[in-house]
């Protein structure tokens, strides 16, 4: 997905994570998946810098979808669509 | 549905720093909705007295001890977890067995599992461990 797709994406849970280290972020994200039905987007924001290559290859080995990472200042989001 | 995969690991360590690293590991094969069971053996089993558990002052670091205090200092400005909740989260995210070693138990004067923190699931010996072991498809030594 484009930066702009990403920003103007429909997001179903938000979790922050930005008060956290690793593996903070990772569990988190875990715990909201549960929350969440397929095809819900996810959208975790961490400052935790292990996060971004973390959660893509997390979500990945489940079977979600990584839609990509958008840059703020100071932390990021990224998004996962529920598989 | 396909068969979780198992990580077995062999806590041996009372170490602060290497009871956390155990604990994030375990964190992360837990979000990976891993099987664990760990074996909690000699040392380790002390960190699991209920008198002992979450209380740093009570727990070692046994390499470079002179660097423990910086080590707990900044685990706590970084809102790290202490080493027993992540043991405590990983139990609630996934299928975690905790297993006291029967012999160190005793060294540290517990026989019981009531003796231990509440998340230890019982007391085994250690063919238990090596069975486990055998089966994991993922096998650490701590």
């Amino acid at each position: 997905m484009t930066q702009e797709e990403l920003t103007t994406l429909e997001v179903t849970k938000s979790v922050d994570a930005r008060g956290t280290s690793c593996p903070g972020p990772l569990l988190a994200a875990k715990k909201a998946m549960g929350e969440i039905n397929s095809g819900d987007v996810l959208e975790v924001l961490s400052a935790d810098e292990g996060t971004k290559k973390d959660i893509p290859k997390w979500a990945t080995k489940k079977k979600h979808e990584y839609l990509g990472t958008v840059e703020e200042s100071g932390f990021f989001k990224i998004f996962v669509k529920k598989g | 549905m396909e068969t979780n995969k198992k990580m077995c690991m062999a806590l041996f360590s009372g170490s602060i720093d290497r009871l956390t690293a155990a604990g994030v590991v375990i964190s992360g094969a837990a979000a990976d909705d891993m099987d664990v069971d760990v074996y909690v053996l000699l040392q380790a089993a002390r960190a699991f007295k209920k008198e002992v558990g979450d209380n740093s002052d009570k727990l070692a670091m046994s390499e470079s001890s002179d660097l423990k205090d910086e080590f707990v200092k900044s685990l706590k400005e970084l809102n790290v977890n202490t080493w027993l909740e992540f043991f405590t989260t990983a139990k609630e995210l996934s299928n975690v067995k905790i297993h006291i070693c029967g012999l160190a138990g005793k060294i540290w004067g517990g026989s019981k599992i009531e003796d231990f923190v509440d998340i230890a699931d019982d007391i085994v010996g250690i063919g238990e461990y090596i069975t486990a072991a055998e089966e994991a498809d993922v096998h650490l030594f701590i």
